[in-house]
């Protein structure tokens, strides 16, 4: 892998531009002090527990829900015709954009340093009680695996089978996946780290750390 | 107020919205559906779209969410809910809580109490069992500590050695687990605390509550049902006769449904089997008659080869395969053509009609198989297929009715979200003969095929069906 050239390539379009659609439907309120073109804020504190910038909130059955940046950027648009109407899920009420994060950077060269052990198929995916514990417990760093190795539970349709890792011995070096959410075939579930290749992910930390500017 | 006036918000999605819109329209009653991002190719979706326009169709995040469900139901103006069956359908919570709410809606089910008193297992069994109505020997309440669960699981071993049983089992089962989900059997008591984790966490996982059942696994027998139809004033209570749903997946998902539970006149069976069915009858409605049972339900029931019945559980909803039941009875004064249909009848007195008949005018004709179309891999443990359907069709018949939400005009991406159903096919014929005659015929006449991303085909359960229609009513 080329870490320099894919250096470069991001730095040459540092920026990400994503839509913000409403988590469920309900009455879309925006924040009124925001227009097009303001700084937003994401969330800061050592556990991100400082909240980004209060986007809007959106109300169903009395229950308020604020939706807030989840990165420093900025607020490219908003749908300003959908203020005070009852939206359904989905719906987009905004477009912002922000500068990559270092983490956001790093998960970028990790992707393509690790190797990925991809979804089979769509389903949701949990590991084997014994590794979910020690994940839970120590981190998913802390799990070596090796070729063959009962990893997975599969889940669809609530019926459920195992299935096994099979690629490089190595560490879990990033989880891609969680309990709540379905995986789309093709897409990394965990990124594996083997041994031979650790020099080569510190050095990707360490051009991160020196040449991305701080968050 | 007219039940015309009403408009129902049906929190379901498939096969089950399509009926729930057409029983609407058959009442001239308004509807409202709601749909998920996986749902937006599906045929719920698109009825109500042709049948109602933009305006009654919803999209919200999950059926799960009770908030987003009545938040719909406010800005539709829907009057009434109605859950199809899954999801809210067994929920007494949310029952309350959609009547009780500022702006009271109906739901179309069973009044709250009657969820809670019925809706769980372990208090049917208890209440069963207090008014003498025979139940499975095991746990009435769900076990948490694992202890306990082998203490119990070691008493209904030795229990059926006394019983001179010589391969005695024991079923494990998830106490928030339904249509046959968390369930295993145990035949050695040393492998059992492996079994009891296992479906402890996947009950934690499924459905977020680790509470586990312990039973007496009764092998041999049939799997009957009652269904059970009443009012809200709870004094008519009917019976549209029995089912029998003994073909099952190895995992015991039903695949195929009988309307009547036992054919006597052509099948030979150790005991009187017109009794029998007589007997489950009479529990249910005594069942029913005691909790003022108060709309649809279904008496589900074991029956051992020497023909011993035992009552499993209540389910307080629509169940899939209602539309066997309604496809062999008749009501009198109406027109035979209009057939029965039951999820009309539970919408109409759900919003407060009385029922209008009694047991006399009810009357039973013929013989009925439902087919669940499933794309599945039955030599593989009924593992899911998942991909892409691209050719669905069938020969209609007037034995026929077959309700899917699969489009058979475009491709269709099955969603790994909810359950594997594709369709269901239900026939009827004057006999047993005639009935296993048109299903084989319906069943050939089936055309589904696809493929996943990677080129391979299509698996289904259709060889499944046809091998098992020759063995129907057969212990």
């Amino acid at each position: 892998m080329d870490i320099s050239a894919l250096l470069e390539e991001i730095k040459a379009s540092p920026y990400v531009e994503s839509d913000i659609a409403v988590p469920h439907c309900g009455v879309v309120r925006f924040n009124s002090k925001l227009k097009a073109g303001d700084k937003l804020s994401g969330p800061r504190g050592q556990w991100k527990e400082l909240l980004g910038t209060l986007l809007a909130d959106i109300e169903r059955e009395r229950c308020l829900k604020n939706i807030y940046a989840r990165e420093k950027g900025e607020l490219v648009s908003i749908n300003y015709e959908l203020a005070g109407k009852f939206v359904e899920a989905g719906a987009e009420i905004m477009h912002v954009r922000h500068f990559m994060s270092r983490n956001e950077v790093l998960q970028t060269l990790l992707r393509h340093s690790l190797f990925l052990f991809n979804a089979p198929e769509k389903a949701k995916y949990y590991f084997v009680p014994n590794i979910d514990v020690k994940v839970k417990n120590t981190g998913a760093q802390s799990v070596s695996v090796h070729d063959g190795m009962e990893l997975f539970i599969i889940s669809r349709m609530k019926r459920e089978t195992t299935l096994r890792y099979t690629g490089p011995d190595g560490v879990i070096y990033a989880v891609y996946f969680d309990a709540e959410h379905h995986v789309a075939p093709g897409q990394p579930l965990i990124g594996v780290c083997p041994p031979a290749q650790l020099g080569q992910i510190e050095d990707v930390f360490m051009r991160v750390q020196t040449e991305w500017p701080e968050d | 107020m007219d039940i015309s006036e009403n408009k129902v918000l049906i929190a379901n999605r498939g096969e089950i919205a399509i009926r729930i819109v057409q029983a609407c329209r058959k009442l001239g009653v308004g509807f409202v559906c709601v749909y998920t991002a996986e749902d937006a190719r599906s045929g719920h979706v698109r009825l109500a779209e042709e049948l109602g326009g933009s305006a009654c169709l919803y999209r919200i995040a999950s059926y799960h969410d009770a908030n987003e469900i009545l938040s719909v139901a406010d800005t539709s103006g829907a009057t009434a809910i109605h859950p199809g069956y899954g999801f809210f359908a067994e929920d007494y919570r949310f029952a309350r809580r959609v009547t009780q709410r500022e702006r009271g809606i109906i739901f179309i089910g069973p009044s709250w109490r009657v969820i809670r008193e019925l809706g769980d297992k372990i208090n049917t069994k208890r209440l069963a069992r207090s008014l003498g109505v025979p139940t499975v020997p095991g746990s009435d309440r769900p076990i948490y500590a694992e202890l306990e669960a082998e203490e119990l699981a070691r008493s209904l071993f030795d229990f059926q050695t006394q019983q001179g049983i010589k391969n005695p089992l024991v079923l494990v089962k998830a106490s928030a687990g339904g249509g046959g989900m968390g369930i295993e059997e145990v035949h050695d008591l040393d492998l059992f605390r492996s079994v009891y984790r296992r479906v402890r966490n996947y009950a934690a996982r499924q459905f977020k509550d680790e509470g586990v059942l312990i039973e007496q696994r009764i092998r041999d027998f049939n799997h009957l049902e009652v269904q059970i139809l009443a009012d809200r004033n709870a004094r008519n209570i009917v019976h549209f006769g029995t089912r029998n749903c003994s073909i099952q997946s190895t995992g015991l998902q039903k695949r195929l449904e009988v309307a009547p539970g036992f054919d006597p006149a052509s099948v030979v069976y150790n005991f009187d089997a017109d009794r029998l069915l007589e007997d489950i009858i009479r529990h249910s409605l005594a069942l029913a008659r005691k909790v003022s049972y108060d709309n649809v339900g279904t008496w589900e029931w074991i029956v051992t080869r020497e023909g011993q019945p035992y009552l499993m559980e209540v389910n307080t909803r629509i169940q899939v395969e209602n539309g066997v039941s309604a496809a062999i009875s008749r009501i009198k004064g109406r027109e035979p053509s209009d057939g029965t249909d039951l999820i009309a009848e539970q919408i109409r007195t759900g919003l407060g009609d009385p029922l209008g008949y009694t047991q006399e005018d009810i009357s039973f004709h013929s013989m009925g198989i439902e087919y669940r179309i499933i794309a599945e891999n039955p030599d593989n443990g009924f593992a899911p297929w998942v991909g892409r359907i691209e050719k669905f069709s069938w020969n209609p018949a007037p034995w026929l009715h077959m309700h899917t939400h699969v489009p058979t005009d475009a491709p269709y991406d099955i969603p790994t979200e909810f359950d594997p159903n594709l369709a269901l096919g239900i026939v009827w014929g004057k006999d047993i003969a005639e009935v296993k005659q048109r299903g084989l015929e319906f069943l050939e006449s089936l055309r589904l095929e696809g493929s996943t991303a990677k080129g391979e085909p299509l698996q289904s359960n259709l060889a499944f069906l046809k091998k098992k229609t020759l063995d129907i009513l057969k212990f």
